[in-house]
């Protein structure tokens, strides 16, 4: 990731449009000290990620390079380090996932992960259900799996898309 | 002490044996757990939190309603349902815009969040409200030389100011409780790095996967120790991989804390299966502790 040669024209419009995933707007305070990278496992291990290369370029709005097609940021791995090594509070680990979470509306979704968010939104749970997991579970004496009313999962789920929008 | 168990997707579907160790070792440690039927997905902090964050909270919030409901506190046994739990609850206490965008959500199916509700990961609770004696009183087979090195996670401790646990660069709580129950903890090198299992579109993964392995295998014990089911897939399955792609030429049975507890409070390893592990840990499976 790098900003480039040429003089940057920041682009407020897509900083505008991270601000309002709730703390996109954190990166606001990054003065680019790079308390972030020290610690960071996945800037040890991947020369394509720099938490602090990431909030510059939000900075600048480079909407490409942090929610196009090579963005790095699925490459975090979320351990919430640059959470507590960051002095201004910008909590990068929660920028990055305002960025997924742009992403994600511009339909940009790393294998495996839409997959496994559709399948908690149809079940209510992370994990599949088999045959086995019932089996499984009375061979160690557990109780059987709960059934699950979906319904107030779906209404909430509901209640947020229509958000904003006027009363019919 | 009376809780509202939180045992999370990932363990009560693909990880049984660990629900099974929490629910055969706590009562001998004064713990009722009350099972709230309605649970769903914490939901998870990763994948979910990633593609939309104000649904993840939503859900979040909705599960902690129903233990205010019940007039209980969570105990959780996976880091990620913690950290989810631990830090919504966190975010709907710290702002009160967003608590009323959150709970007009709530209101649709008649609920509202007040803010009475704390999620801890048992863990916690056990060191700080059962008390590190009072775990070892409940031991008949002590772990006596059973060289144990710990892999933390992330979730369990960090954000630090949410999660309040243990210092995050130097936590001593697993440790601790593997003292506790007679076990060696054995220091390593990467005792605190992430096992990577949430990147994606890189193999960051597997090099995190492998730099811990690497460490512990450097440190000879016989078990590494875990505390979230995410981790221990990671080292599981996960490891079995690496050891044919990279072929390590070493092994190291991965076990989930309470499994150890069980074992120690002298339940059999079958009964936590752990006969059934991918990576048997041959030295609790021939009498830990027996002699």
């Amino acid at each position: 990731m790098s900003v480039g040669d040429q003089p940057v024209k920041i682009n407020h419009a897509f900083r505008e449009e991270l601000g309002l995933v709730l703390e996109g707007d954190g990166v606001n305070y990054c003065y680019q000290c790079g308390a972030c990278v020290g610690d960071c496992p996945s800037a040890r291990f991947s020369e394509d990620f720099n938490p602090r290369q990431i909030m510059l370029a939000v900075l600048y709005g480079l909407e490409d390079e942090v929610v196009g097609p090579d963005s790095p940021v699925w490459q975090c791995s979320n351990c919430f380090t640059c959470f507590d090594r960051c002095p201004q509070d910008v909590k990068p680990i929660e920028v990055i996932i305002a960025l997924k979470n742009l992403m994600g509306e511009r339909g940009i979704v790393p294998k495996g992960v839409d997959r496994l968010v559709d399948g908690l939104m149809q079940t209510g749970r992370s994990a599949k259900v088999t045959s086995a997991t019932h089996r499984r579970r009375e061979e160690l004496g557990l109780p059987p799996l709960p059934e699950l009313d979906l319904e107030p999962m779906r209404k909430l789920l509901e209640a947020a898309e229509t958000e904003g929008e006027e009363p019919e | 002490m009376k809780y509202a168990f939180f045992p999370g997707c990932m363990i009560q579907i693909r990880y049984p044996q660990m629900e099974a160790a929490v629910r055969k070792t706590v009562p001998e440690l004064g713990i009722e757990l009350v099972d709230l039927p309605e649970l769903g997905c914490c939901p998870d902090p990763v994948f979910f939190k990633s593609l939309h964050k104000l649904d993840w909270l939503t859900l979040a919030a909705r599960n902690l309603v129903i233990a205010e409901r019940a007039g209980l506190d969570y105990v959780t046994i996976c880091s990620g349902c913690t950290e989810t739990l631990a830090e919504a609850a966190h975010l709907l206490n710290d702002d009160a815009d967003l608590r009323a965008r959150v709970n007009e959500r709530l209101a649709t199916i008649d609920m509202s969040y007040e803010g009475t509700v704390h999620a801890r990961h048992l863990i916690t609770v056990l060191r700080d409200e059962v008390g590190l004696d009072a775990v070892t009183a409940t031991v008949k087979k002590p772990l006596e030389g059973v060289r144990i090195a710990v892999h933390y996670g992330c979730h369990l401790l960090k954000p630090r100011a949410i999660m309040q646990v243990d210092d995050p660069d130097h936590p001593t709580i697993f440790e601790d409780m593997l003292a506790a129950i007679g076990a060696t903890p054995v220091d390593h090198t990467e005792r605190i790095i992430c096992c990577g299992k949430s990147c994606r579109d890189c193999d960051l993964p597997e090099q995190m996967t492998r730099t811990v392995l690497e460490s512990i295998h450097a440190a000879d014990v016989d078990i590494m120790g875990v505390i979230c089911p995410s981790c221990f897939d990671s080292f599981d399955t996960g490891q079995l991989k690496l050891a044919r792609k990279f072929k390590l030429g070493f092994s190291i049975p991965p076990v989930y804390y309470f499994q150890l507890l069980a074992v120690a409070q002298g339940l059999p390893a079958e009964a936590v299966g752990l006969d059934r592990h991918k990576i048997k840990p041959e030295k609790l499976l021939v009498g830990a502790g027996a002699g």
